[in-house]
């Protein structure tokens, strides 16, 4: 731990986190611990086939039961609620949004859909009165691969929209067809004259990132001041706006409370979902506090499901290495799509936007379809969309390589947009960096020429060592020129600051962490600016009564425009602070002529003309008498923030492993990554960022699969089928920094890690290709696992 | 309905319990220590629930309250005493050894009854050691370092050279 005494050094410092202290204790309060008085248990029953008309349901031994308080079916509750969609939880984005109620009517499209809603006393009550709860189905046939579900004659999941085409995207060449023909007709030109094409498949599975701890939602209701919940949500603000116009309750009787602790989202707990409305609607109706408690098998039937999809990629090279177009046909597998916000397939689009990745391209044509299938509808996990897209193209990008007979690293190197700002050939926008700073940094500490060598002896004794790259461009929090469209939600951060008489700091956030550690690398910033301590700072989030409107701890917005605006609104207090303080001490001076530092305010002209912080902030708050004409007392400010452009951070990652040329078993045995992060606030939450994200990447790259049989039925729903990665399983990872502060953001960070599993596959998979090089094995396929490599070495083998 | 008699913390309960009541339920329910948490369907394999049984690290989920009646548990509420964090606690403070925290409470539990059998574990020995806990933040490397610095600082403390 650092002791810092200059206030200047707590941006950097690597401060334990204030977060810790309650967390190790057992003092934590995540959802479940919340409990108020009166409160009933809410089990939902779900159903039991893939794609099903529900030709009855019988309550009558449920209701029966003694302790149980209500049952509710889909019919039932379909006439107090609105029926999604609603444009608070819709994209501005062509596309056919199903129509759907918190629980099932008519008909049920995937293993798992919520159909009924047991409230009873007690917990164990609750669950042996859903067992209770009878459903007659007709099943129906069903579709579950997203090509099939696009063909001529499939079954359609959703009947009403005569078809099981989502969403379909071209993303390249304009907005007119003639335009979008044109573009595609340069491109298949460009392809005509290359020296060398790839053509490849790749298939990536169903996995995501699913947090330890599952959702919950906690409603109470009382007729005066409406509905307050606590819901395990990333977004809170969106989920008030959405719970007031679903339930036709006034916005100002909603309060959304996300817990202060909350046990991981990583995009799981973005989405506005049914199950929360369903829970919402009973506390309404039946004046009584209601938590639902989502059990570990139902949130792996429901959610943390992403990344299916199929790319058709193309690559087209000159014989010096220099890559000339792209061109990809995705097709995602949508599941059925009902969630609100993302409906599935917000997820791919944006994974198809950010293909080309950190390579200049003289053209691309992109195009996207998205398929309704009868599986759990996609939700969004960290990598968003994208896991899947830069698996192919980093996969291409080698394959590229052997075919020219050149380093892969060297011919990347040749590629990276070497200046910025640069708009890639699907429209994204890259703001600040320097690409090839991080790429040499990673290359410094690789020590390529070594490793070939020691490759060289080691395939002399028969062994099979391999080194494998890949980077990543990824979004520093979400502008609202794409949120918007996307999402049709803001992009600005917003902050209230918010000084006590006492010389205490609190700041207020509409966003909901879930284990970053904003409340410390908030406080450091606010330590900084001000020239206090962390400690005299606190952080408050995720409670829309008291926080400013935010659209989420989403997209690495917090290093990017939360911590901007925290910055922002302190600059503000700082400009009246010293306004006053110059008055006071009969001074000409503003802002610039002060310095905050170590707990007191110094004049730079005169530094014997100084004020404890404290002294000055309760004069200002309690003593507004004296003051400069004009000036009120008091000391609180929100401010918002927005770039002008969107911005960015980038990555790259090095993995060298070993592989057992006979049996396919391989180990990773280094793992090194050189990251952009811009300004650093704290060292070692960064460094756990990029940890924790690398080996969720590893995880759903080698072992994490959602697994569904041919008649939709759910097969992978406890964690001894799906199985995450445990300490043994991967390796320690070393994090380095070769870092351009951002100009776009007033302390130049970055925000970072929600995008940053996406290129583990890509380094792990050329990794393993590059060991096996002697065999001309090309992994097209994920997950990668021993059996399937075993596979690949017996074909090669003949 | 059953009567049992569990000392918890280092105080003695008697209370009436369904039979079928899980001592994770019992814990976090009963007697309102809610830093034991539930990461899976009561599976025993994500490792939330660990507590200590007679000062061995069991899961919570995977035994019923009435089986704790005699025994002395130890959840981690219980860790810290009077005189502050166990070098443990702090450790995984001091090297960012947890993110959202949710599992944080079951390593903790594990490794504190793993470094009484284990003072001088390689990080191989501790990555074995965790794998009946699963955390999704942190990619597991700052919690075998936290280990780590935890074991050197108690066998330092145990031999009195001062850290």
């Amino acid at each position: 731990m650092s002791s810092v005494e200059n206030s200047a050094d707590w941006l950097g410092a690597r401060l334990a986190r204030k977060e810790d202290l309650r967390l190790v204790t057992g003092q934590g309060r995540y959802l479940a611990d919340i409990v108020l008085p009166g409160m009933l248990h809410a089990v939902f029953v779900r159903s039991e086939y893939a794609h099903a008309r529900i030709t009855g349901i019988d309550t009558s031994e449920a209701r029966a039961m003694a302790g149980v308080v209500a049952v509710y079916t889909g019919e039932e509750m379909k006439a107090h609620v609105k029926s999604m969609p609603q444009p608070v939880v819709t994209p501005n984005l062509p596309a056919r949004y199903p129509t759907f109620w918190p629980l099932a009517v008519d008909k049920v499209k995937f293993h798992g859909e919520p159909v009924a809603l047991v409230i009873a006393r007690d917990k164990y009550v609750a669950v042996d009165a859903a067992e209770c709860v009878y459903v007659d189905y007709e099943e129906l046939p069903v579709v579950l691969d997203p090509e099939q579900a696009l063909g001529e004659g499939s079954p359609l999941v959703h009947e009403e929209d005569g078809s099981n085409e989502i969403f379909a995207m071209t993303l390249t060449g304009g907005e007119t067809p003639e335009e979008q023909a044109a573009n595609a007709a340069a491109v298949e030109e460009i392809f005509q004259r290359a020296d060398v094409v790839v053509s490849q498949r790749f298939r990536c599975h169903r996995t995501g990132i699913t947090p330890m701890e599952p959702r919950g939602v906690l409603c109470d209701w009382n007729d005066s001041d409406g509905l307050t919940a606590w819901i395990t949500t990333q977004r809170p603000h969106i989920d008030r706006l959405a719970l007031s116009d679903l339930l036709d309750i006034p916005a100002e009787q909603v309060r959304v409370v996300a817990p202060r602790d909350q046990g991981g989202g990583f995009g799981v707990k973005a989405p506005f979902y049914r199950e929360n409305l369903a829970i919402a609607h009973a506390a309404r109706t039946l004046k009584r506090p209601v938590r639902w408690v989502e059990s570990r098998y139902e949130s792996l039937m429901n959610v943390g499901q992403e990344r299916d999809q199929i790319n058709d990629l193309e690559i087209a090279a000159s014989k010096e290495g220099k890559l000339l177009a792209l061109r990809n046909r995705g097709v995602a597998d949508n599941g059925v799509g009902t969630t609100g916000v993302y409906w599935g397939f917000v997820m791919p689009f944006l994974g198809a936007v950010e293909l080309p990745n950190a390579y200049t391209w003289e053209r691309g044509d992109v195009q996207l379809r998205v398929a309704t299938t009868n599986k759990a509808p996609l939700t969004p996990s960290r990598a968003f969309g994208h896991f899947p897209t830069r698996f192919a193209l980093e996969r291409g990008i080698d394959m590229i390589a052997h075919r020219l007979g050149m380093e892969p690293a060297e011919l990347r190197r040749r590629n990276l947009v070497p200046t910025l700002p640069y708009t890639s050939v699907t429209g994204e926008y890259y703001d600040s960096g320097d690409f090839v700073k991080v790429w040499d940094n990673l290359m410094e500490r690789v020590d390529l020429p070594a490793f070939r060598a020691e490759q060289a002896q080691a395939r002399a004794e028969g062994r099979y060592l391999g080194i494998g790259f890949g980077c990543g461009v990824e979004l520093s929090g979400v502008a609202s020129e794409l949120l918007v469209p996307m999402e049709n939600q803001p992009g600005y951060g917003a902050a209230s600051v918010r000084l006590d008489p006492r010389g205490k700091v609190l700041v207020f956030g509409g966003d909901a962490p879930g284990g970053q550690g904003h409340e410390t690398t908030t406080a450091q910033v606010v330590a900084a600016l001000f020239g206090i301590r962390p400690s005299d700072v606190v952080v408050t989030t995720g409670d829309t009564g008291t926080t400013p409107f935010g659209s989420g701890s989403i997209g690495a917005r917090a290093g990017s425009y939360f911590v901007s605006a925290v910055a922002k609104a302190c600059a503000e207090l700082k400009d009246k602070i010293t306004r006053i303080l110059a008055h006071d001490l009969q001074l000409e001076a503003s802002v610039q002529h002060f310095e905050f530092v170590n707990g007191e305010i110094v004049y730079l002209g005169d530094d014997s003309k100084r004020k404890p912080f404290t002294e000055v902030v309760e004069r200002i708050i309690m003593f507004p008498i004296n003051l400069p004409e004009g000036e009120v007392g008091g000391l609180e400010h929100t401010a918002f923030f927005e770039a002008a452009k969107p911005m960015i951070c980038f990555n790259a990652d090095c993995c060298i492993v070993e592989v057992d040329a006979d049996s396919g078993n391989f180990s990773i045995r280094r793992w090194v990554t050189s990251e952009d992060v811009g300004t650093l606030i704290n060292p070692n939450i960064v460094d756990g960022q990029m940890h924790g994200a690398i080996v969720q990447g590893l995880s759903n790259a080698m072992f994490e699969e959602f697994v569904y049989d041919e008649q939709g039925q759910q097969m992978s729903a406890d964690f001894e089928h799906y199985k995450l990665a445990t300490a043994a399983d991967v390796p320690d990872i070393e994090v380095t920094y070769a870092p351009t502060p951002c100009p776009h953001t007033p302390l130049g960070t970055r925000g970072i890690g929600e995008g940053r599993p996406s290129s583990v596959p890509g380094a792990l998979t050329n990794a393993v290709c590059d060991a096996l090089s002697p065999f001309g094995i090309e992994i097209t396929e994920l997950p990668l696992r021993p059996g399937t490599l075993w596979k690949l070495l017996r074909e090669a083998r003949g | 309905m059953k009567t049992i008699t569990v000392t918890v913390n280092g105080t003695d309960y008697e209370e009436s319990v369904p039979e079928r009541m899980l001592l994770v339920d019992f814990l976090r329910e009963k007697l309102a220590l809610t830093g034991t948490h539930v990461g899976c369907t009561y599976e025993g394999v994500c490792g939330a629930c660990t507590v200590h049984l007679d000062g061995e690290a069991v899961k919570s989920c995977l035994m019923l309250a009435v089986q704790a009646d005699g025994h002395a548990v130890t959840t981690v509420e219980g860790l810290a005493g009077a005189d502050g964090l166990t070098p443990l606690q702090r450790a995984f403070s001091n090297h960012h050894g947890l993110q959202c925290g949710f599992c944080t409470p079951g390593i903790l539990m594990n490794m504190s009854d793993f470094l009484a059998r284990h003072p001088d574990p390689s990080d191989e020995e501790i990555r074995e050691g965790l794998v009946g806990n699963l955390c999704r933040c942190t990619g597991y490397v700052h919690i075998v370092r936290a280990v780590r610095e935890a074991a050197r600082e108690m066998r330092e403390g145990a031999s009195g050279v001062s850290a």
